[in-house]
């Protein structure tokens, strides 16, 4: 009997007999039949299966398809068009949701498309992008354990030297503690200071290795001479306008001994490069102190590296290795008196890496920078915020589609017995779906548009619409017409799957057939919303925790007054005559003050009991802060033990204060009178300090050294008053006397702390933004698809008004499908939620903890906006007359 | 005098045709090619390289009777033409030509 014969698959089978050409059929099906039964007979049925099933996959050729014929009649497109268009004009309600959320999603995703491609254009437009790189160092363990791009200065000396295979080693400097950062400025002709930010010392090969195009001067010998200095555009125009700056001067710090020559004039940087900079100062000639070019114990400089086509990465990245550490490093190591045990074991414990430059911007997250740059996973997480509010605008687009199915059905019904074929029905339902798309493309770019500006804010970027570059109009296009083609093509098999006797005798259980379907989806959009809500909530939980932190000293109403080294010798005049005006409580001079950025100083030692070693591994990271006698008041930080540096106590010039951390580190469990030293210099301890958090919050507190020193840059003025203002005023008077022609520059501490956590506030913005946008894209949806129901269940409703049901009942009857599919949402969400943000909490070493209350919390949220979108009709249908629904039978 | 490119494929499946004087079909082909030059092939590719074949005007093809191990479906069998017989010999010969005139390397075979 042919059913006792093994058949081959028949999915298979049918799928040639489908694609394949008739005339074709009989001998390939034969073939493979044929090939099948020998098979079947000489090995085994899987193995038969197997193989028919790859014949037939590999039958499937251009020559062998049948032509499937696509027609498109130009009348058809216009009927369809027309019957799109009344379709539309007939539900102007469900039109208008379909299409604004629809366009909603599509603003944001292109929006934020926008944001990633800025993110991913950086530093990739240099000429030589793909053979630039950064050098960066690597600790493997202990104490530093992490990577750096900070290298000694001869290193790149070492380096041009030794590594043929390097074209061309650059350095820059932007280190605050060699005038790099911030500095008044003014022509020599002048006498007013202007405060300019954006400086960094550069080597000439920084220029050639980045190929920077010039303005005005020669490339080749723009910083190649001591004391030049290479500035942009903006700044030539604002010292030197309408001419050519080449060989005039600028002077620097008011320092007449030393009239900047400009060697040059570059375009301004682009935005979307990791270096930003303004002024260039050569490093020809330069040494910060003597020797200091020559010193390999201090990491100041970034490196850049121009390898030649075709070097080998790797081997490159081990031969820098080799031979900086070999040759310059481990001699150094043995004349400090480091055991070669010792060394082989820091040899183990370091190691270089080479960055493309085109990864500078998005791959440092686990550097240690001076130089501030985004994140890979900031890109994902976007680009995946994107996608999600994209899926859910056509996720609307999908549910309303089949929802409205009810008032289509009786059309394809009609249409296929007039006639139509299935193919036709669905062409017309994605001419449908695509005009929808259009026209939400073309409201979606407006509203991009409008919100352009205001994302720009948000995100921190000036992005633009790219519409000078000819692929961006058809790319919209294309993808309209993709979208359209996605979001329709369920509802257009799905309606024209009707069977017309069914729909025409009026049997079809209309529009809650597949309605499992439309709940997976309610469920995937209300998921979507609840993980951003409480995204969004402990975001700001954050950012609150952050701000309001006992963080160890007080940074209320302090004044930062900056560039008060100008001042020179006068300034502890100046800094008594701040101290008589009355509302002043303290002033202090010194750069190191407990925020980041805002022009403090920061300073990397070692430290060990005095006698000990300092070398790396065996001695106790920390910093060493120089600082007044009035330091500790004005910040209001808590001694803890011992005592405060003090006027009377001459000794106290080699006295030292410790936090806590550092007095923990060293093991000192009494530390006052106990000598300290970073190998240069030893401190006698007379106090330790509550510790307070000077770095950000993703750290945590490290060792710090307070001793008495002359830093001079900041300014800081604890100020007790209710009128703020009055006091500026009376401050700048002051200043006025003493520096008449530096323009007065102040900051106050607690903004400047807040900057630090830019970045996290803007995260916050961002997302609760989206949250927003995702939020209301799905209630528009659940807004629709609530509002359809009612209209479906008016008769049962009517019948159950006439029969005596209460207006609450109906209402719950109404809404409890609804409820129950946020509830699974929210059961969904939580978990997700909590395991994404406990990822993003992870970078901070201090954070909030998080509390059930807030997922309580984007619940209860959620829902009442839920049955809020849903009452309207609900209410609506239940407080209805019944007549009206049940009059026209 | 005109050229037709053949391809290697297509020679040797010309060849498997032309020696199978009429038997040949899509699996009896693919086996002989299996048996005679070493060459494992899908189906698809045989059938790929009939079908050129015949649009060439190589070989021509006539149906069978049905079989049964085929679900009683026919076989398409092929015979090599005269233009396919002229440009199996036209290959030969330039194939000829130029190992002859390998230095030190002459062909000790002969065609009739």
């Amino acid at each position: 009997m042919m059913s006792e014969h093994p058949r081959p698959p028949k999915w298979a089978d049918r799928f040639l007999e489908w694609y394949c050409r008739p005339e074709l059929l009989e001998e390939i099906q034969g073939d493979a039949y044929e090939l099948f039964a020998k098979r079947f007979k000489n090995k085994d049925l899987r193995t038969a299966r197997r193989h028919f099933i790859w014949d037939v996959l590999r039958s499937f050729r251009l020559s062998t398809i049948k032509h499937f014929k696509i027609k498109i009649s130009p009348d058809m497109m216009k009927s369809n068009l027309n019957i799109a268009w009344r379709n539309m004009a007939k539900q102007k309600m469900y039109a208008a949701i379909k299409i604004g959320g629809f366009a909603m999603g599509i603003a944001a995703c292109l929006l934020i498309a926008l944001f990633i491609k800025d993110e991913l254009s950086y530093d990739k437009h240099y000429p030589n992008a793909e053979r630039i790189y950064r050098i960066v160092g690597i600790n493997k363990a202990g104490e530093y354990a992490g990577k750096g791009v900070d290298f000694p200065a001869p290193f790149a000396k070492a380096l041009r030297t030794e590594l043929p295979e390097i074209e061309l080693v650059g350095r820059i400097n932007p280190n605050t503690l060699f005038t790099g950062g911030g500095n008044p400025i003014r022509r020599p002709d002048e006498t007013q200071n202007n405060y300019e930010e954006g400086f960094t010392f550069a080597d000439q090969e920084m220029l050639d290795i980045l190929q920077i195009p010039m303005v005005y001067g020669d490339r080749a010998h723009a910083l190649d001479e001591p004391n030049e200095l290479v500035i942009t555009k903006k700044i030539a125009d604002k010292y030197y306008p309408n001419e050519n700056p080449v060989g005039k001067t600028l002077l620097a710090n008011d320092n007449t001994n030393f009239p900047l020559k400009i060697g040059g004039v570059i375009p301004d940087f682009p935005s979307n490069t990791h270096l930003q900079f303004d002024f260039l100062f050569t490093l020809k000639g330069v040494n910060f102190y003597p020797g200091e070019q020559d010193n390999w114990d201090a990491s100041n400089y970034h490196t850049y590296v121009l390898l030649r086509p075709g070097t080998n990465l790797r081997q490159v990245e081990q031969k820098m290795f080799d031979t900086a550490f070999d040759k310059y490093l481990a001699p150094l190591f043995k004349k400090n008196g480091m055991s070669d045990e010792a060394i082989a074991d820091v040899r183990e414990t370091i190691d270089l890496e080479l960055q493309p430059i085109g990864d500078v911007h998005l791959y440092s997250a686990n550097i240690g920078a001076s130089i501030p740059h985004s994140d890979i996973r900031f890109v994902w997480l976007f680009g995946a915020i994107a996608l999600f509010i994209l899926i859910i605008a056509c996720i609307n687009f999908i549910n309303l589609s089949t929802a409205r199915s009810a008032n289509r059905a009786k059309e394809v019904g009609l249409r296929k017995v007039v006639g139509s074929l299935r193919n036709n029905l669905i062409g017309q339902f994605l001419t449908e779906s695509i005009l929808f798309s259009l026209l939400s493309f073309l409201i979606g770019i407006l509203l991009a548009l409008l919100l352009l500006p205001y994302f720009n804010q948000l995100a921190n970027k000036s992005l633009h619409f790219p519409w000078q570059e000819w692929w961006f109009v058809p790319v919209l296009i294309g993808a309209a017409l993709v979208v359209g083609m996605l979001a329709g093509i369920y509802p257009a098999f799905y309606l024209s799957s009707f069977k017309p006797i069914n729909v025409l005798k009026g049997n079809l259980s209309l529009g809650s057939k597949n309605s499992f379907m439309r709940s997976g989806l309610v469920v995937f959009q209300f998921t979507t919303s609840i993980v951003l809500i409480i995204g969004t909530f402990i975001i700001s939980q954050q950012m609150d925790f952050i701000l309001n932190k006992k963080i160890g000293f007080d940074k209320e109403q302090v004044l930062m007054l900056q560039g008060t080294q100008t001042l020179g010798n006068q300034i502890l005049t100046f800094k008594n005559r701040l101290k008589q005006l009355p509302e002043i409580q303290n002033v202090t001079v010194s750069d190191f003050l407990p925020i980041v950025g805002a022009g403090t100083k920061r300073n990397g030692n070692t430290f060990a009991e005095e006698g000990q070693s300092t070398n790396i591994g065996e001695g106790v990271g920390g910093q060493i802060w120089q600082i007044d006698y009035d330091y500790i008041n004005t910040l209001g930080i808590k001694i803890v033990e011992g005592r405060n540096f003090s006027p009377e106590m001459p000794t106290d010039s080699q006295g030292v204060i410790i936090n806590q951390t550092l007095a923990e580190k060293l093991h000192f469990d009494n530390p006052i009178g106990k000598r300290i030293t970073n190998g240069f210099q030893n401190f006698q301890v007379i106090g330790v300090v509550e510790d307070f958090n000077f770095e950000s919050m993703r750290e945590n507190v490290g060792g710090i050294c307070l001793i008495l020193g002359n830093s001079p840059t900041i300014t800081s003025i604890k100020i007790n008053t209710d009128d703020m203002s009055k006091s500026i005023k009376n401050i700048t008077s002051v200043w006025k006397e003493f520096a008449p022609n530096q323009p007065i520059r102040y900051t106050f501490l607690d903004e400047s702390y807040a900057k630090m956590y830019e970045d996290v506030q803007r995260m916050g913005r961002i997302f609760s933004s989206f949250a927003v946008f995702a939020v209301i894209v799905a209630c528009l949806g659940l807004f629709a698809l609530a509002s359809f129901m009612a209209e479906q269940r008016a008769k049962e409703i009517g019948i159950r008004k006439v029969l005596g049901a209460s207006v609450p009942g109906i209402l719950r009857l109404l809404t409890q499908s609804f409820i129950k599919l946020i509830m699974i949402s929210i059961i969904i969400a939580v978990p997700l939620a909590w395991y994404l943000m406990h990822k993003w909490l992870e970078d901070f070493a201090y954070r909030t903890p998080m509390s059930w209350n807030i997922f309580a919390l984007s619940g209860v949220i959620v829902i009442f906006i839920a049955l809020f979108t849903i009452s309207f009709q609900a209410i609506r249908t239940a407080t209805g007359n019944p007549v009206d629904a049940l009059r026209s039978e | 005098m005109y050229r037709i490119h053949l391809g290697e494929f297509e020679e040797l499946i010309l060849l498997v045709v032309a020696v199978m004087d009429g038997n040949a079909y899509g699996v009896a082909v693919m086996e002989a090619l299996e048996d005679q030059a070493g060459r494992s092939v899908n189906i698809s590719a045989v059938h790929a390289a009939l079908r050129r074949l015949e649009e060439k005007g190589f070989v021509k093809s006539e149906w069978s009777e049905a079989t049964a191990e085929r679900g009683g479906r026919r076989k398409r069998l092929f015979t090599i033409s005269n233009a396919g017989r002229l440009a199996l010999e036209q290959s030969r010969d330039v194939y000829i030509k130029l190992w002859s005139q390998i230095p030190g390397f002459t062909p000790n075979i002969s065609f009739t």
